[in-house]
C-alpha cells in the first residue's frame, strides 16, 4: 500500500524533467503536425479546386508563414508593427477579462457559502441560478455593453461585468457541491469536537470544496476571456481584441493574415488563463492529502 | 433597461416576425448541434476504444477547450459565406463538440475496473463490454455534455449572427435593434432567444429523464 502512495511522489522529483522534455516535444510535434494538415490540405485543395465545405485559396486559407510575417507589418506606412497593437490589445482584454474573472469567482465563491449554511436558502435560489444560465448571456453581451454606456457607465466596466456573469456560475454551482462533499462522519467528528458552524466551514468544507473550485475556475477562466472578447465587439469599446477582431473582419478579403493574427493572440490569451489557474492550483492545492501521500 | 412590460408588448406585437426570425436561428443552432455533438461522441467512442489515441490527443484537446473558439466565428462567416446557415452551423458545432467529446469520454472510461472483471470472467468481447457497460456507464456524462451543449449551439450562432448575416436571423434583428437604440424590441428577440434555448434545454432534460431513470446517479439527485 505504502509502495503505491509513494510512487508518484518519486516519479515526481526524479521523472519531472523527462515529463517536461516530454511535453514540449508533443507541443512541437502537434504544431508541426497541424501546419503540415494546413499547408497540405491547402495544396490540394488549391490544385484540385475544392470548393466544399469551403473555396480553399489565398484568402481563406493564407500561408502559415504568411500569417507570422503578418505579426511584423506595419498596419500604417511608418507605423508600429501589428504585434505592437496586439499586445496592447491583449492586455487590455486581459485586464477586463481578469477584473471580471475575480469579481465573479468572488460573488460565486460567496453565493456558495450562503447556500450551503441554510437548506432553505438553497431550495429558493439555486433554481434560479440555474435558470439564469440558460440565458445566452453572450447573445446579450453587446447589448449591455451599448445599454450600460447610456447609463454613463465605462464600457470597460461593462465588459467585466459580462465576464463576471460567465465566471460566477460554474464557481457557485462546484464550490456548493464542494462544501457539501464531505463525510457525514466527519461533519459528526466536527460535532462532537464542539465546533460551531464557523469552524466547520473553514476547517472542514471549504478545504473540501477547493479542489471542486479549482476545477471550476479552469472553465471560468477561458469563460471570462470569451465574455470579455465578445463584450467589446460593439464598436464603442476600442483597444480590445473584440474591436480588432471586429476592424480586421472587414479587411479579411484584403488582409486575411490580420484577422488570423488576432484570432491566434485571442487562443493564447485563453491558453494564458487557463494556465494561470492550473499553476495557482498547483500552488493552494500542493498540501492536499491526495497529493502529499 | 427598458420596462419588462414594454418588452412583453413588443414581444407580443411582434410575435410571428420574431418566431420566423427565432425558428431560423434555431435551425442553425440545432444543424450545429446535431454535427457537433455527434461528431464529439464518436470520437469519444473512438478515444475510448483506443487508448493510445487519447493520451496523445487529450492534451490538445484541453488546449482547444482552453480557446476562445468563438473568436473564429468571422472566419467562418468568411469560409461558408454570410448568407449560409452553415457558417453559423460550424461554429455552433466546433462549440458543441468539446464538452460532449470530453464528457463522453469521461463515461466512457470512468467504469468500476470490478464491472470490467466481472464482464471478462464471462469472457465478454470488447463489444459487449462497450454495449452493455461503457456506454450505459456514459450516458449520464453524455447528457451533462448535451445539456452544456445545448445553451453554446445557440450562442454559437446568435454571435456567428453578430458577425454578419441575412435579416431574416434573430441575431442579426437584435444587433440591428440595439445599434438604432431600439433596446426594447432588442429585448424582445433576447426573449425569444431564451424562450428556445429553454424549451431546446429543457427537450435534451428529458430525453435524460428518459434514458438514464434506471442510473443510480439519478438516485442520488433525487435524494440529495
Amino acid at each position: 500500500m505504502s509502495a503505491i502512495a509513494v510512487e508518484p511522489s518519486n516519479r515526481g522529483i526524479a521523472g519531472a524533467l523527462p515529463r517536461a522534455a516530454a511535453r514540449a516535444l508533443l507541443l512541437v510535434v502537434g504544431l508541426a503536425v497541424l501546419w503540415g494538415v494546413w499547408e497540405g490540405y491547402r495544396w490540394l485543395g488549391i490544385r484540385e479546386h475544392w470548393t466544399w465545405p469551403f473555396k480553399v485559396n489565398d484568402t481563406n486559407m493564407p500561408h502559415i508563414s504568411k500569417i507570422w510575417h503578418a505579426f511584423g507589418q506595419p498596419l500604417q506606412p511608418d507605423g508600429p508593427p501589428l504585434r505592437h497593437y496586439l499586445w496592447h490589445y491583449a492586455i487590455f482584454t486581459g485586464k477586463e477579462a481578469l477584473a471580471g474573472f475575480v469579481l465573479g469567482a468572488a460573488i460565486g465563491f460567496f453565493l456558495a457559502v450562503a447556500l450551503s449554511q441554510s437548506n432553505m436558502l438553497r431550495r429558493g435560489f439555486l433554481p434560479y441560478i440555474v435558470v439564469s444560465q440558460t440565458v445566452p448571456i453572450l447573445a446579450i453581451a453587446p447589448m449591455v455593453v451599448v445599454g450600460l454606456g447610456t447609463k454613463g457607465v465605462s464600457p470597460w466596466v461593462s465588459v467585466a461585468v459580462i465576464a463576471a456573469y460567465l465566471t460566477f456560475f460554474p464557481v457557485a454551482i462546484n464550490t456548493l457541491r464542494g462544501l457539501l462533499s464531505p463525510d457525514p462522519e466527519a461533519l459528526e467528528l466536527m460535532r462532537s469536537y464542539a465546533a460551531g458552524r464557523w469552524k466547520i466551514l473553514w476547517r472542514l468544507r471549504v478545504p473540501a470544496s477547493l479542489p471542486y473550485v479549482f476545477s471550476a475556475l479552469k472553465i471560468s477562466a477561458t469563460a471570462s476571456v470569451i465574455g470579455a472578447i465578445i463584450g467589446e465587439t460593439p464598436a464603442s469599446l476600442q483597444g480590445g481584441l473584440g474591436y480588432a477582431i471586429v476592424n480586421f473582419n472587414q479587411y479579411y478579403s484584403i488582409q486575411p493574415a490580420n484577422l488570423w493574427a488576432t484570432i491566434i493572440v485571442c487562443a493564447l490569451l485563453g491558453i494564458v488563463f487557463f494556465l494561470a489557474v492550473v499553476a495557482l492550483e498547483h500552488i493552494v492545492l500542493k498540501r492536499a492529502p491526495e497529493n502529499v501521500a | 433597461m427598458p420596462k419588462p412590460t414594454a418588452i412583453a408588448q413588443a414581444f407580443w406585437d411582434q410575435k410571428s416576425a420574431l418566431w420566423s426570425q427565432g425558428i431560423y436561428t434555431f435551425k442553425e443552432a440545432l444543424g450545429g448541434y446535431a454535427l457537433g455533438c455527434s461528431l464529439g461522441i464518436f470520437v469519444a467512442l473512438l478515444f475510448a476504444a483506443w487508448r493510445p489515441l487519447s493520451s496523445a490527443f487529450m492534451p490538445y484537446a484541453v488546449a482547444a477547450n482552453a480557446i476562445p473558439i468563438i473568436a473564429f466565428a468571422p472566419i467562418m462567416n468568411n469560409w461558408f459565406g454570410l448568407l449560409n446557415p452553415f457558417s453559423k452551423m460550424a461554429i455552433a458545432a466546433v462549440l458543441c463538440f468539446f464538452p460532449v467529446m470530453i464528457n463522453t469520454l469521461r463515461g466512457l472510461t470512468s467504469v468500476h475496473p470490478s464491472s470490467i472483471e466481472l464482464m471478462q470472467s464471462y469472457a465478454a468481447g470488447r463489444v459487449s463490454l462497450f454495449r452493455r457497460v461503457r456506454i450505459p456507464n456514459a450516458l449520464p456524462h453524455m447528457f451533462t455534455g448535451l445539456k452544456v451543449a445545448t445553451v453554446l449551439s445557440m450562442i454559437g450562432a446568435i454571435v456567428g449572427e453578430y458577425f454578419g448575416g441575412p435579416t431574416e436571423a434573430l441575431g442579426v434583428k437584435i444587433l440591428n435593434d440595439s445599434s438604432y437604440g431600439n433596446f426594447t424590441d432588442a429585448w424582445a428577440g433576447i426573449v425569444m432567444a431564451s424562450l428556445l434555448g429553454i424549451v431546446f434545454y429543457a427537450v435534451v432534460a428529458l430525453a435524460e429523464r428518459l434514458t438514464t431513470s434506471w442510473h443510480p446517479s439519478a438516485r442520488a439527485f433525487h435524494t440529495e
